[in-house]
């Protein structure tokens, strides 16, 4: 009886709880996820994978495609670079008190929309701009940057937003590291160079992977810095989603570009996911 | 700072390159904010004369005052909702038992982690074979999915770490589960509400795709502002970007703040 009474106070009925958030994702995630993946099967006749076919066979796609990747990957690995004097600065340079707020003034325009942060590169980047007007001021002849409208301003307003990110990610597998492994290891004759390839660089991995995980699917599936600081002469496939859903309206295309893309971004992940389960199968050995 | 890893050298490396990157982050958006000061049309240094003039076109401007009053309405209750679903499921997967526990996470936060053009697209693809109209209703319920993931995961940190037998203990005295829950569990993680409040408030006040998406007509900021950048420069940008970015920036920070401190003060004990 009283272990009959306990038991009954110990279980929570999970599901009026879950319930709301669940139907949320469903109605608003997987069905429309799912009606995505049917539309771009099918066809005219049917189903089939005439949509794909038509799609590779579009020299115009395939491009927007290969731009996609190469900004996406350029931008994550400056942005994978980056993050590791940043965060390695915050956590080990600055004392602990002050941590958070030297993360925030790495992090503070984060928290602004990507459009205002693109169109602020603007300002600087143009032919016209700060920049411009700065090495006119010193040097007295004048220049043309030539870099707004081009690849490497997306790549560069990309970079920036996603160092920031795997700032914070890597930021958070650092801060964690206990003091004691370092001191122990120190008193033991590590020198600084074997710490970090023995103590910290594997304890970091987990935050740096996901920051950079997730750089990725923010740059591959980006629009505004594409738009804004690369020009719309070479555009990338979010930049084509947008316009066929405000332009032709080809839904069962758009449908095909979305499903390339979540196709694209799954075979990116899937090593980090792979790693992820080895990594846990090996802590649970 | 901690000698035993960091020699006097790599710290002085370190630290102008922290320097560095704080110049570039910071340049693009001082620039913008001075542009905002400055006199006429063309977004050309050197500096002509400060004024107010942009700030007072955008006052006068109906359209922006509109979408950001419609932008707060959607944020304000995008980010009630998902503060309250965000809560709600917290609790049940911090510490109820649930089947296929994984899975049902991960499809909770799944959002987070695919690109928001695919939600957008996806929602729109729905409504149109569903046959519903774009609607200001369709961008509320889609900013709360956004923002979903955001409110679960911090709020399931801070739930993680409050121990199960103080919610027994109220039981065993009598109380109800949604009465303990009410009484005494929300108020332990209000500080953590408020920030996730905060937070989700913050991302989805700067949404974007999906409410491009979702509505025809009844636009919200971020969509006035595109609508702007791509089809023709207006100087009254800046000071839109300006007030937009003190705006988000103070709130996402306040949220930030009490995040990182609680986080720094709980691992302390």
């Amino acid at each position: 009886m009283v272990t009959d009474m306990s038991a009954s106070s110990n279980t929570i009925n999970p599901w009026p709880f879950l319930l709301p958030a669940l139907s949320l994702c469903l109605l608003f995630f997987l069905l429309p996820t799912l009606n995505m993946v049917i539309l771009s099967l099918t066809t005219e006749t049917g189903f089939g994978f005439d949509n794909f076919k038509l799609f590779f066979a579009t020299p115009h796609l395939t491009q927007a495609l290969h731009r996609s990747l190469i900004l996406a990957s350029s931008a994550t690995l400056i942005a994978s670079l980056v993050a590791w004097p940043l965060a390695y600065f915050i956590v080990f340079c600055v004392h602990k008190k002050w941590r958070p707020l030297f993360l925030l003034a790495i992090l503070a325009p984060f928290w602004t929309s990507f459009t205002i942060r693109a169109f602020s590169w603007q300002l600087v980047l143009s032919d016209n701009g700060v920049v411009t007007w700065f090495i006119e001021l010193i040097t007295g002849f004048s220049v043309t940057l030539g870099i707004l409208y081009t690849m490497n301003a997306s790549i560069f307003g990309l970079a920036l937003f996603g160092s920031m990110l795997t700032t914070f990610t890597l930021y958070g597998a650092l801060v964690s590291i206990d003091d004691k492994l370092i001191e122990a290891a120190s008193t033991l004759g590590a020198k600084p160079f074997h710490i970090f390839k023995d103590i910290i660089f594997p304890l970091g991995l987990p935050g740096w992977l996901a920051g950079i995980f997730l750089t990725f699917i923010v740059c591959v599936g980006d629009y505004a810095v594409p738009t804004l600081l690369g020009g719309g002469l070479k555009p990338v496939l979010a930049q084509i989603m947008l316009s066929i859903l405000k332009g032709t309206y080809d839904l069962s295309q758009a449908a095909t570009i979305a499903v390339v893309l979540a196709i694209t971004v799954m075979l990116c992940g899937l090593p980090l996911i792979i790693y992820g389960l080895a990594k846990r199968n090996r802590t649970a050995v | 700072m901690n000698n035993l890893i960091v020699s006097k050298f790599m710290f002085s490396l370190l630290s102008a390159f922290f320097c560095l990157a704080l110049i570039v982050i910071y340049l693009p958006i001082i620039v913008m904010i001075v542009f905002s000061f400055n006199s006429g049309k063309y977004q050309t240094l050197p500096f002509r004369e400060p004024t107010f003039e942009w700030y007072v076109n955008l006052i006068a401007d109906s359209s922006f005052i509109n979408s950001f009053f419609t932008s707060l309405m959607m944020a304000s209750l995008a980010s009630v909702f998902a503060t309250i679903l965000g809560f709600l499921a917290a609790y049940a997967f911090s510490k109820a038992k649930i089947p296929a526990h994984a899975l049902l996470f991960g499809i909770v936060v799944c959002p987070l982690v695919i690109p928001m053009i695919l939600i957008g697209i996806g929602m729109r693809l729905q409504i149109v074979s569903v046959g519903i109209q774009p609607a200001l209703w369709l961008v509320l319920l889609g900013q709360t999915l956004y923002v979903l993931p955001l409110a679960v995961i911090n709020l399931k940190n801070r739930i993680d770490k409050i121990p199960k037998s103080m919610e027994e203990a109220s039981i065993s005295l009598g109380s109800s589960r949604l009465k303990s829950i009410v009484l005494i569990l929300a108020p332990i993680c209000a500080p953590s509400l408020f920030a996730t409040l905060l937070l989700t408030f913050t991302f989805s006040f700067d949404e974007f795709v999906i409410a491009y998406f979702l509505t025809n007509f009844e636009i919200t900021l971020p969509i006035r502002i595109w609508t702007s950048l791509v089809t023709g420069f207006e100087p009254k940008i800046n000071a839109v970007g300006t007030a937009v970015f003190i705006f988000s920036v103070t709130l996402g920070l306040i949220a930030q703040f009490i995040l990182l401190f609680k986080q720094a003060e709980l691992n302390k004990h």
